[in-house]
């Protein structure tokens, strides 16, 4: 009589097999339907385990599937491979822009996690949404290709650009993807699985309301600085005229001081991505300092300081602007 | 190997990418998690392969139960036929999160057995992609590693173990090898731009490699930055015909990739409404180049390259005619490549999501 359970050998899980018929001929395959048999079998090696034999696979046992062990052709046995049941403890933590109102021309979003997660479930776990609770079906970019950080804490979620540009098939047969007038919610579903499978401690959303298109280059030179005293560390602090975009604002924003060194200090992003502030790790020296604004920097409709997105050529006032950093002097006293 | 740069060694793949071959049976990975590109010397073993069509039904599920997981934990990321045997090589990613895993598989082109071809010591060469993380920018996510990467910080009395890892990533969306040097299309996750990218190969440490970036403009009054979702090049690599992520066709020659340069392309054809690329592939039909794109919405869709060189730009809003194409009502193909010279090989889902391998006779394309 075959025994069939789950062993370990060495550090890796296996499967143990005792009595079995001297030369039997052992297949693995993960699933449980009766049309396995033409199905490849999983691959991994036989090794002799004392008085039985362990197929050690190749590729690990993944929790949740269950594996169809087959011997002489026959299923001897069906083993399944629990899923851990471990408490949610990821959440969303963060959905930017926080500004209440974003233009009908928004191009991206980003969602913040407090623990890495698991890709390829965006396009099924986050939404756009009416008030009524209906999907803006068609608003997100669909594809492939999920946008995250590195460590998988931070995606990034473009608005379809094919019905944001004019000009364009999509723009023309179903419009923007937002309404001006029309609020709409980012919805997170609760089911967004963590990198280790577990739900999400809750579902998140954030509700925007709706204004018009934006379509001017982002302009350093209309930014309020308000200058902090010299021999103090006080931070300078700079008001947008707009809503910039929460990712670009952290690295594009630089201070230096009067010898051209950077200043280090701690940076903040303030309320709705409306302003910005250094508080310098030392006191400011007098003298004359800049803040140096890279102009790749964007606004929640991809305007940046260089270039208008999708640009009305007959519009002198939108051509390209240089592509060097812009930089806006300030005089600590 | 030694004339391409590949030394003997492990290809560290984190993260299963777009894959294509490059010369001598080279294939080139592309890892969005590790911002790296790997060329690593498959070594195929198979004959050289004929004329014949190749059709594997139930390619998710084969692979899956060669590699022990339901064909709901496999994503085939990408397809690459062998030039020389006509194996077809998959890449794909094994479960999800945590335990996800990048196998790359390769399908016998005579019998469909499938098998996988072990990265830890092969012949390999590895290039950084560009821009991620860019110069001078610091910021990093420090998280908790779930396994023992990352490095030990003293707390106290405790020891714990960190992770710093860039926020800004670049997303490798399609790859091309073509006159000496590996093209690379990506996305990135912060600025909204549109970059290829020319890395000579072999790979060097001195030559980054040179970027492009491409606008489009729509009907000659609207001109806007859009990454690159799919391309190919053509016309023995002096051309390339581009699909962004909003579906123009574009058209700019090879010439103009010198590093740091803004061109325009040619628009020359829009694909349609909520409509997304997915690939590209050129074939040859009684001496003359075609190129076939496939969509999600769109079917497949197919265009002459003589008609691309004579279409002017498209001027007017509303013209949805550009080149004349054909769109054939196949349905489901994600994936495009060239089987031999009768055949592409398509990789296409049916209403169930089940996925297979299809031949494509090129004479009745």
């Amino acid at each position: 009589m075959t025994e069939v359970s789950w062993s370990r050998r060495g550090d890796a899980d296996c499967i143990r097999l005792t009595g079995l018929p001297a030369g039997a001929d052992v297949q693995v395959r993960p699933g449980t339907a009766a049309a396995l048999g033409g199905l490849p079998p999983m691959a991994g090696r036989l090794v002799r385990d004392g008085a039985g034999l362990c197929f050690v696979p190749r590729f690990a046992f993944l929790d949740g599937t269950a594996y169809t062990v087959a011997v002489d052709g026959a299923t001897a046995a069906v083993l399944i491979r629990a899923r851990p049941d471990r408490p949610a403890t990821t959440e969303v933590t963060a959905i930017y822009p926080t500004a209440a109102e974003v233009p009908g021309n928004l191009l991206r979003l980003y969602v913040w996690f407090s623990a890495p997660m698991s890709e390829g479930y965006a396009a099924r776990q986050i939404r756009l949404a009416g008030d009524s609770g209906e999907v803006i079906a068609g608003a997100l970019l669909p594809g492939e290709h999920e946008l995250w950080d590195a460590s998988r804490r931070r995606l990034t979620l473009l608005l379809d650009p094919a019905r944001i540009k004019r000009g364009l098939a999509s723009h023309w047969d179903a419009g923007y993807p937002l309404r001006s007038g029309e609020p709409f919610r980012l919805v997170i579903d609760r089911g967004f699985p963590d990198a280790r499978g577990r739900p999400l401690r809750a579902g998140a959303e954030r509700r925007y309301q709706v204004g018009g298109e934006e379509r001017r280059h982002v302009d350093p030179g209309t930014w309020i600085l308000t200058v902090p005293p010299a021999r103090t560390s006080e931070p300078v602090q700079v008001t947008f005229g707009r809503p910039l975009d929460h990712g670009l604002l952290a690295r594009c924003l630089q201070v230096t001081g009067p010898g051209g060194q950077p200043v280090d200090g701690t940076a903040r992003i303030g309320p709705q991505e409306r302003s910005w502030q250094l508080a310098p790790g030392q006191v400011w020296a007098p003298g004359p300092h800049q803040l140096i604004v890279d102009p790749i920097l964007e606004d929640l409709a991809g305007n940046s300081v260089s270039r208008v997105f999708d640009r009305d050529l007959a519009r002198p006032e939108d051509e390209p602007r240089q592509a060097r950093p812009v930089t806006l002097p300030f005089h600590p006293r | 190997m030694g004339e391409f740069g590949l030394r003997r060694g492990r290809a560290e793949l984190r993260s299963a990418g777009p894959i294509t071959f490059g010369p001598a049976g080279i294939l080139f990975l592309a890892d969005n998690a590790a911002a790296k590109v790997f060329a690593v010397d498959v070594a195929d073993p198979g004959p050289a392969g004929g004329s014949e069509p190749f059709d594997l039904e139930d390619v998710d599920a084969r692979v899956g139960s060669f590699l022990g997981c339901e064909p709901g934990d496999l994503v085939i990321k990408d397809m690459a036929v062998h030039p020389l045997t006509h194996n077809v090589y998959l890449s794909v990613q094994r479960g999800h999160g945590e335990a996800a895993q990048p196998v790359l598989v390769r399908i016998d082109g005579l019998d469909g057995a499938v098998t996988d071809v072990p990265l830890d010591d092969v012949p390999v060469a590895e290039v950084t992609i560009g821009d991620a993380p860019a110069e001078g920018d610091e910021r990093l996510d420090i998280t908790l590693p779930l396994g023992d990467e990352g490095e030990e910080l003293q707390v106290g009395e405790r020891k714990i173990r960190i992770l710093r890892q860039p926020i800004r990533t670049s997303t490798v969306t399609d790859m091309a090898y073509a006159d000496g040097a590996l093209l690379v299309a990506g996305l990135s996750n912060e600025e909204f731009s549109s970059r290829l990218r020319r890395i000579p190969f072999p790979f060097s440490d001195e030559v980054a490699g040179s970027s492009l970036e491409i606008f489009h403009v729509s009907h000659g009054k609207w001109e806007t930055a859009a990454p690159i979702r799919a391309f190919v090049p053509y016309d023995g690599g002096a051309s390339i015909l581009a699909s962004y992520t909003c579906t123009p066709v574009v058209h700019f020659p090879l010439t103009d990739l010198t590093d740091g340069a803004k061109a325009v392309g040619r628009t020359v054809a829009e694909l349609g409404a909520v409509n997304q690329p997915l690939d590209m592939v050129s074939f040859r039909q009684e001496g003359q180049e075609y190129l076939l794109v496939a969509n999600t919405a769109h079917g497949l869709v197919k265009i002459a390259c003589r008609d691309i060189d004579a279409q002017s730009p498209l001027t007017e809003p509303k013209e949805p005619v550009g080149v004349p194409r054909e769109t054939k009502d196949l349905q489901g193909i994600r994936r495009l490549a060239n089987l031999n010279g009768s055949h592409v090989l398509v990789l296409q889902s049916d209403d169930a999501g089940h996925q297979h391998l299809r031949s494509l006779k090129t004479a009745s394309l």
